[in-house]
């Protein structure tokens, strides 16, 4: 740590302030936490994570998405259209990622087969880091390469991943029904995919 | 306050014409028993004292002054691995600075408390000064006093011409001269100047706005940083920002969709001299795009001269170095490919620390604490760098395995290992040169030094308030000359019947003091002017000030 405690509590506070105002502040600090001490206080404070859900009705429309996977594969997102889409932006050297990481590898194991799809978007990251984080969590759908987070760009104009990890729900119309900002929990995230689409 | 306060009925008495400060009342209104202030009238006190142009002037002094730690320490918005290298040099001193939040001055709360009250007194100062400013402008000139060779100008002389008609043709040659006249039966008065108050007003105003732009931009702008290793890109998004700063009303989807691709970085160093090791040029050489699908341009950055995309500013603030290594595990994965930015600790010779982390290691994570050295030279024994170009590039390495801590939500920063769940592995210490290796005991993996990379650090600012405040800073400069310029001056005229039948014309004027000098000369000429619409018949009656003009005794036949 470059910083001692009293100082990073103290940041700490005004960014909880901020995160108050603005999701933004904490998740600028989902990248910063492992750059800075400053990003230290300002991500994981409050325990806090936003989730968002949008009405029927209401769901923006996902943008464009295309990529490449990390093993080489073309994707297209809206190949996907007609299954309920779980687009997860992580990296191997973001501890948030890794502590759901097993939640997020069971539920695509459990939505198997149930029309869900599961996919990665891997961030800032270098391809050998980020198979071997899928070994250790035995994640088991594919994950797209975007070093330079261009498809967090993407989402821009839409939802904007407002931090690392974000874990966006699409529906079966390719809208952004939910967004979970910060680590998901199993049974949050299943509620959230049962919610958008019901059994 | 320096305001001029007119009186609002002038009245007879010869006082009406002096200017008054606007103290005046308020004094009068302190005066009251100290012992019959209520709550109202400690807070009509406190108000009072609030917007006086003391207490002002104390606070705009002490937002300078505030802001001087700004520029002398490094700024957590700025320039974050400045404070980190600052807390490393000076571990007892830096916590203090942080307690008065001296590394983010600008964010500080007694900065915010100095910006506040200095917004809430300019407006307490300029609301109620508005409104006098208004009256007095609408207001016509006061009185003529009674005896005019009172006033600190004065001249009076004696002419055949009736009264009403040199007074009408006085008032026709000040009205001329853009004088404010106000024409009664026995005397003209004319004023001069309203510009000043309205300079001075302008300064308040625009000091009012220079204010909110700021406030504007903290509001509405936001400040990141991100580093970038040559050969990468990034865009700008919330995911990609090292720290990011947004202002209250920022939201992530607000930012301009930029991105950006550092192609290369290049450090030049004075090579001799007693500069020798110093900095002489940097240049990162970019390609942008300002929104995705755009069309790619390319800059070269240097320092002090950012890339602007979108209003958006870029600024090349820091360099480095990012050792590239490739790791291989116990169980024959490579777990790790790519470059780590190392932070330099010390300028002359550049060496940077730094750390790699390995989690996804098979059997045990792996973690490095790693020093770089560009210059690699031999001190007795001890390795150092003795220049800050790659000259001679190494990397000394400390390896540990055990538990990086680092599948908990538990934040760390990626620069430093956090060894309480490591142990340190059994590796001669060898610096290593590209391409070496060191084989880990116990089965654990290989790692490959596989060479060095730079990197850049950028500080992303966008400030919509920028050119709002560079307008109004202007205006305050504009007011201000105004207000110094330009002399708030009177002039009145009286003619009576003298007991020869002739008139007696006096001529009196006044102006403010403080202003620059200049009104005797254009009192002297304007009464001179004055004086020429008539004929003078005799000397004059009583000697005010000396007039210079003599050749006007004859008396003009045209008249």
């Amino acid at each position: 740590m470059f910083r001692p405690p009293g100082s990073a509590r103290r940041a700490a506070v005004g960014a909880a302030l901020a995160a108050v105002v603005l999701s933004a502040a904490a998740c600028g600090g989902g990248a910063t936490a492992q750059q800075t001490a400053e990003g230290n206080g300002s991500s994981f404070v409050s325990g806090t994570y936003a989730t968002t859900v949008f009405r029927q009705g209401a769901r923006p429309v996902a943008p464009q998405v295309t990529g490449t996977t990390l093993t080489g594969t073309r994707f297209l997102l809206s190949a996907d259209r007609g299954a309920v889409v779980v687009l997860n932006f992580w990296g191997s050297w973001c501890s948030p990622c890794r502590e759901e990481a097993p939640a997020l590898g069971a539920l695509a194991r459990h939505f198997s087969g149930a029309g869900v799809r599961f996919v990665g978007v891997d961030i800032r990251d270098d391809t050998a880091s980020a198979e071997a984080f899928m070994r250790t969590f035995r994640i088991g759908y594919p994950s797209l390469n975007d070093p330079s987070d261009a498809i967090a760009l993407d989402f821009s104009g839409t939802v904007p991943p407002a931090g690392i990890p974000t874990t966006l729900v699409i529906d079966r119309s390719g809208r952004i029904a939910a967004r979970i900002v910060g680590t998901a929990s199993y049974d949050g995230l299943e509620a959230l995919i049962t919610s958008v689409e019901p059994a | 306050m320096t305001g001029l306060r007119i009186p609002p009925e002038a009245g007879p008495d010869e006082r009406a014409t002096e200017f008054a400060d606007a103290a005046g009342p308020q004094v009068q209104a302190g005066a009251r028993p100290a012992g019959r202030f209520g709550a109202a009238g400690w807070l009509r006190w406190g108000w009072r004292q609030l917007t006086s142009m003391r207490t002002a002037l104390i606070l705009l002094f002490l937002l300078a002054v505030g802001s001087v730690p700004g520029s002398l320490l490094p700024q957590e918005g700025s320039n974050p691995e400045a404070v980190a290298q600052y807390y490393t040099a000076h571990p007892r001193l830096a916590p203090i600075l942080a307690r008065f939040s001296l590394f983010d001055v600008f964010g500080a709360p007694w900065f915010a408390a100095i910006y506040l009250l200095l917004f809430l007194s300019l407006v307490g100062c300029v609301l109620p000064r508005t409104v006098r400013m208004v009256g007095s402008a609408r207001q016509p000139p006061p009185r003529a006093p009674r005896h005019l060779a009172r006033l600190p100008l004065s001249v009076s002389y004696r002419t055949d011409q009736p009264p009403e008609q040199a007074l009408a043709s006085a008032a026709r040659l000040l009205s001329g001269k853009r004088f404010r006249v106000r024409a009664e039966a026995d005397w003209v008065a004319a004023e001069k100047g309203y510009l000043r108050e309205a300079g001075n007003l302008l300064f308040h105003i625009a000091l009012l706005a220079v204010l909110v732009s700021i406030g504007l931009g903290g509001l509405y702008g936001y400040k990141a940083n991100r580093l970038l290793v040559a050969g990468t890109s990034f865009s700008n998004t919330v995911t990609a920002l090292d720290v990011f700063r947004p202002g209250r009303l920022v939201t992530p989807g607000d930012l301009q969709p930029f991105s950006l691709t550092l192609d290369r970085f290049s450090a030049s160093y004075v090579t001799s001299g007693t500069l020798m090791g110093q900095p002489s040029a940097f240049n990162a050489a970019l390609t942008y795009t300002s929104a995705p699908g755009g069309p790619s341009r390319r800059y070269l950055l240097t320092v002090n001269h950012p890339l602007v995309v979108d209003g958006v500013r870029v600024f090349l603030i820091g360099h480095g170095y990012a050792p590239e290594f490739r790791v291989t595990d116990g169980a024959g994965h490579v777990a790790f490919d790519g470059p780590v930015p190392f932070i330099p600790v010390e300028t002359s010779g550049f060496t940077s620390e730094g750390a790699i982390k390995v989690p996804d290691a098979s059997p045990q994570q792996l973690g490095f604490a790693g020093v770089f050295l560009p210059t690699t030279v031999d001190v007795g024994g001890r390795l150092a760098s003795a220049f800050p170009a790659p000259l001679k590039p190494s990397v000394s390495l400390v390896s540990y395995a055990g538990n990086l801590g680092m599948n908990s939500a538990t934040p760390q920063s990626v620069y430093t290992l956090d060894t309480a769940g490591l142990h340190q592995l059994a590796v001669a210490p060898r610096p290593l040169t590209a391409g070496q290796s060191i084989q880990l005991p116990g089965r654990l993996g290989t790692l490959t030094y596989l060479g060095y990379r730079q990197w850049i650090s950028l500080a992303i600012t966008y400030d919509p308030g920028q050119f709002p405040a560079l307008v109004s800073g202007i205006a305050v400069l504009g007011g201000l000359l105004l207000s110094f310029m330009v002399r708030r001056r009177r002039v009145f005229v009286r003619a009576r019947a003298g007991a020869a039948g002739e008139t007696i014309i006096e001529v009196g004027g006044l102006s403010r003091s403080d202003a620059a000098g200049g009104f005797e000369d254009e009192f002297s000429s304007l009464a001179t002017e004055i004086r020429g619409l008539s004929s003078p018949p005799a000397p004059p009656a009583s000697p005010g000030r000396p007039e210079e003009h003599r050749g006007d005794h004859e008396p003009p036949e045209g008249e």
